[in-house]
């Protein structure tokens, strides 16, 4: 049982009369990488967000066992425009990380510390806002289409990371429309 | 600590947010003298119902996109499903508004509190006036802020601006008992009870209806 992050029973969703999603139920335990996959409006990112605890399910119970102890991108990337990439770094809480400056170098992000991240592409934004992840260190990492924008090389580097977070005992939730190469099992609501 | 760095690095760098507020109060207490005909008694009648009104002005201004960014581009989810609470994060947040934007206002007041009745006691009696009251004020507009947050923050303003108007009874009839030198202090522990009870209460219910409208 202490291996479980996340149990979800029977889990639905209504906006109004319009039926999202209906009898979800699954299991995450430590290690596990769920892959969430279903057609536009199906509900995926409102699932993400009942997993996080921001939304309620309409029926249903989510019991999850990390006590906040969770990173999380969703289609929102969390950045301020007006801040350049270092004061970025420093909001999320990252500037003394000891990985970070790895990080900066493999996403190609170093020579960017001080533009402006409203000059950046939507990629490099993407990039910026997965150091969240990548230098997050916990249990659960939630992600919600985290490869959209990114170019193969760096969807590699995110797909090599998800997997080594997976030996490391961590569990994994995302959602892709993209296919990626990381070690998961599938989830489809529709 | 880390968070109000954090929330001093945000605020700071966005020049508009706190210069604006400050700003609007500088003009006020500037056009005030060039509405009426200038000599010193004539400016001290009216001086400090302009002054409280300034405040309350600002105050709103200051307000007017505490939350609207943060909740567009999704650091309030970020804040949401941190380990620090998400109302002590709120109060932190207007912590530093009021640091940043309701102390150089309320300090602004005394100096041209200063410059107009050319009282010294009574200027600085203005200033423990002028900083509660910009905390009140500010607190109130956070709520109604939180209230209209995917609607326009006019409708917030307007939802809680009536909150403000005892506050603004209370600063005239203290302003009226420092003149009349009798006791004011009752006033003082009025609004500082008033404030405290907001200091707590207000960032609960604000953090309540954030997650409501993240929901």
């Amino acid at each position: 049982m202490h291996d479980i992050l996340i149990i979800a029973d029977n889990l639905s969703y209504k906006i109004n009369e319009n039926r999202l999603f209906s009898g979800i139920s699954f299991s995450l335990k430590k290690g596990e990488c769920l892959h969430i996959k279903g057609s536009n409006g199906s509900g995926k990112s409102t699932l993400l967000r009942i997993i996080l605890g921001i939304t309620s399910p309409t029926k249903g119970e989510i019991k999850t066992y990390v006590k906040k102890n969770i990173t999380y991108l969703g289609h929102k990337n969390a950045l301020k425009s007006y801040l350049s990439v270092e004061d970025n770094i420093t909001l999320m809480g990252l500037s003394n990380h000891k990985d970070l400056k790895e990080y900066l170098e493999k996403l190609s992000l170093k020579e960017l510390l001080d533009i402006k991240v409203a000059n950046l592409s939507y990629g490099q934004q993407k990039k910026l806002a997965l150091l969240r992840i990548f230098l997050g260190n916990t249990n659960l990492i939630v992600l919600d289409e985290p490869f959209v924008g990114l170019d193969i090389e760096n969807q590699n580097i995110l797909s090599n990371f998800l997997n080594k977070q997976l030996q490391k005992e961590r569990g994994i939730i995302f959602t892709s429309h993209i296919n990626c190469d990381v070690d998961s099992k599938t989830l489809k609501i529709d | 600590m880390k968070y109000l760095r954090l929330e001093v690095l945000k605020l700071r760098k966005k020049t508009r947010s706190w210069l604006g507020p400050i700003l609007v109060f500088w003009l006020i207490m500037l056009a005030y003298p060039l509405t009426i005909e200038v000599s010193p008694k004539n400016l001290e009648i009216g001086f400090f119902s302009v002054l409280w009104i300034a405040i309350l002005l600002s105050m709103m201004f200051a307000t007017e996109d505490i939350f609207t960014e943060d909740y567009n581009d999704g650091y309030l989810e970020q804040s949401l499903i941190s380990e620090t609470s998400f109302s002590y994060l709120v109060g932190l947040r207007v912590l530093i508004h009021w640091l940043l934007i309701g102390i150089p206002i309320s300090l602004l007041g005394f100096v041209f509190s200063l410059g107009t009745t050319e009282n010294l006691s009574l200027s600085l009696l203005i200033l423990p006036f002028a900083m509660m009251s910009s905390y009140i004020f500010l607190n109130l507009f956070v709520l109604g802020n939180s209230l209209s947050l995917n609607k326009g923050s006019v409708l917030g303003a307007i939802i809680t601006l009536p909150m403000a108007l005892p506050v603004l009874i209370v600063l005239g009839k203290s302003i009226t008992a420092i003149q009349l030198e009798i006791n004011y202090s009752g006033f003082i522990f009025l609004l500082l009870g008033s404030l405290s009870i907001i200091i707590v209460t207000i960032p609960i219910v604000v953090s309540f209806i954030i997650k409501a409208h993240l929901e």
